[in-house]
């Protein structure tokens, strides 16, 4: 009943296209991101599945039913905004109520609905209030309290935690989760910030420039990236990109990398056949902070790791993980390795290179190496 | 040098206030005179007034004066007094304050908050109506009221006012609109609410602050209006205005500057008094939207 379908939907205003024919299909229950910078067409495509803005050319359908000439409100949504746009002279019960006595919905109804809300979101003692007399966090709950008085078949969610302090996001993102295992109604939610979508989706669908580059879990789009965009905008710190040249050392494809010292040769993983076409050829290759760590004593011998020191330029420490700058080809390139390695700046470290996820980018189209 | 600078301020505060406060007192007391002079002239006998000096309090307080501008004074043939002009110009400067208001809001609901192509330009155009002079539209508006048939009516002077006052109503709905988040209006078409149930609903309820300055502007500017007045009014249901023109241009008889005083006081007493009551919302109105509520 909560499915979304998009087909081939474009919007244009005027002569600019702002979405290019997106298709994406949601199953009902599903929880999906649609994330990218500003300016992607995301926060266009959700008010377009809202209703708020009309469709230029192609299809939406929510629970089978094609809504484009639907109003808003005959659309069976409900929608949370990021400036939770509550009505400032109707107190908080006024504010979940408000739709439901527009719909005339009877006495009896508007009470069930109240304390299922109320109960679900946990704000009995805060109905009697106005919106000016709440926390940000109480009005984000109360926006979300509105959403659900009326048990709509979607939930359209349009930034809703980026007007919120650091840490009561991390709290109402977790709460958002629950809300979700909770009532298992069908989330699209749009935000611009890549941990959260991580943290929260199902799906993430990665929007740039009216496109969508990837759709996929937050895990298959983290370790299989399309292309050089999605690499560089999911995960944080981001992905470290290093131009480099293909060549063929021993029978095996890889490529070379120097750190002002020497050069050393990093070998591709095999799976990896697009590169054999390379060879000579400039690609861009992608290694996430992660992957270069310091080395452990304990571990065994890895095959997929290779080991070199290089300089330190920067130490970023994090707590949980200490942030280490060096460069390769020139380019700055991050690693996390653990704090009881107290690296110095100006140092020399040996670090461990795990091989096993290295991606390989075209430099001209910025597409994935397979 | 910022410790010099504290230094300096702390000793010449004192007699900076001083100054401020000295000019303020000089200046009230400038602003204050006329009024004085008014009140105190006005329960003044005609005996004393002419033997008397200008400033002086009264010997004896009479409200001879008020009763007589408000009853029996003369404008021109009629010696009725000021109480039919007063409640004439009740009778179309209340409704054209409250249509005008009404009409100015739903402006400014629509400029702002359902922008559509060339809802700006408009806006703009209905600006300029700010800067066009009374005199201006006199014989146009002659025209189309006669057109109307609704020359020399109360109905049609309430129309030129409304008309002439929608400009400035339109600009200050839709100044305090523009600060309203369009995502209240998103909101609210959701959960199903229409273009006017959304006006009346949730626009309206958060507008007193506005409505306050537009009553009390267009109040001020419609009850003290003397052009549209004259022109628009028939005889008898001449504006408080014109009647106070009148009757203290009166030449037959003796010049009676009490009841001239009283009477312009009783003419200006209704600006005053929404001036005192809705005063306290006027500023705050005024800056309403400046700081986030």
């Amino acid at each position: 009943m909560g499915a979304l379908s998009i087909r081939n939907v474009v919007k244009r205003y005027g002569s600019v296209t702002i979405l290019k024919s997106i298709n994406l299909e949601v199953r009902d229950g599903e929880f999906v991101i649609l994330v990218g910078p500003s300016g992607c067409g995301k926060s266009t495509l959700l008010n377009m599945i809202a209703g708020l803005d009309t469709v230029s050319e192609g299809e939406i359908a929510i629970g089978g039913r094609v809504v484009n000439n639907l109003p808003p409100k005959d659309r069976d949504i409900a929608m949370v905004f990021q400036s939770y746009a509550l009505y400032p002279t109707m107190n908080v019960r006024e504010n979940i109520l408000f739709g439901l006595r527009i719909r005339k919905a009877t006495a009896q109804e508007m009470e069930g609905a109240l304390a299922r809300v109320a109960k679900t979101l946990q704000m009995e003692h805060l109905l009697d209030r106005k919106p000016s007399q709440l926390s940000g966090g109480q009005r984000q709950r109360v926006a979300m309290g509105r959403a659900l008085a009326r048990d709509p078949a979607l939930f359209l969610f349009d930034e809703p935690l980026s007007n919120l302090d650091a840490k009561l996001r991390v709290d109402m993102r977790t709460e958002i989760k629950l809300l979700h295992d909770r009532v298992k109604t069908t989330i699209v939610y749009v935000t611009h910030d890549q941990i959260e979508a991580m943290t929260l989706g199902d799906r993430i669908v990665v929007m740039k420039e009216g496109e969508v580059r990837q759709v996929g879990t937050p895990q298959e789009v983290y370790d299989d990236p399309a292309d050089l965009f999605v690499a560089g905008f999911i995960g944080s710190p981001s992905m470290n990109f290093i131009r480099c040249t293909v060549e063929s050392r021993n029978g095996r494809l890889g490529v070379s990398l120097h750190d002002g010292a020497g050069t050393f040769f990093v070998p591709a993983p095999p799976s990896i056949t697009g590169l054999g076409e390379r060879a000579g050829k400039e690609v861009i290759l992608g290694i996430r902070p992660e992957q270069i760590t310091d080395k452990d004593p304990y571990a065994g011998a890895n095959p997929h790791s290779i080991e070199q020191s290089a300089r330190i330029e920067v130490v970023q420490p994090t707590g949980p993980d200490t942030l280490v700058l060096i460069r390769l080809n020139g380019t700055p390139v991050t690693c996390r390795v653990h704090p009881g390695a107290s690296p110095k700046a100006s140092q020399t470290m040996g670090l461990s290179f795990d091989l096993s996820k290295l991606v390989f980018f075209d430099p001209q189209t910025e597409k994935r190496i397979r | 040098m910022a410790e010099f600078a504290r230094a300096e301020s702390a000793g010449g505060r004192a007699f900076g206030r001083l100054i401020v406060y000295g000019l303020l007192v000089l200046v009230a007391i400038y602003y204050l005179m006329p009024l004085f002079v008014m009140l105190t002239t006005s329960v003044k006998s005609l005996e004393e007034i002419r033997a008397g000096n200008l400033v002086a309090l009264p010997t004896s307080i009479t409200f001879d004066a008020w009763s007589k501008a408000w009853g029996t004074a003369c404008t021109g043939a009629d010696c009725s007094g000021l109480k039919g002009n007063f409640w004439a110009s009740m009778s179309f400067v209340l409704p054209a304050v409250v249509i005008s208001t009404l009409i100015g809001a739903f402006n400014g609901y629509v400029l702002t908050l359902w922008r559509f192509k060339g809802s700006d330009i408009l806006f703009t155009t209905m600006l300029v109506g700010c800067f066009i002079p009374f005199q201006v539209v006199l014989l146009p508006m002659a025209q189309t009221l006669g057109w109307l048939g609704l020359a020399n009516t109360t109905p049609g002077l309430v129309f030129v006012h409304v008309v002439y006052g929608l400009a400035f109503t339109t600009l200050f709905f839709r100044n305090f609109y523009v600060s309203v988040p369009e995502e209240m209006v998103k909101a609210a078409r959701i959960d199903g609410a229409g273009f006017f149930t959304i006006f009346w609903r949730i626009i309206l309820p958060l507008s007193p602050p506005i409505i306050v300055v537009c009553v009390i502007w267009q109040f001020t500017q419609i009850w003290n209006d003397f052009l549209f007045g004259v022109v628009f009014s028939g005889g008898e249901r001449q504006p408080i205005t014109v009647a106070l023109n009148n009757l203290v241009n009166t030449s037959t008889g003796v010049k009676e500057y009490n009841v001239d005083m009283a009477a312009a006081i009783i003419a200006a007493l209704p600006t005053l008094f929404v001036y005192v009551v809705a005063g306290k919302y006027f500023v705050r109105g005024l800056t309403a939207g400046s700081v986030k509520g």
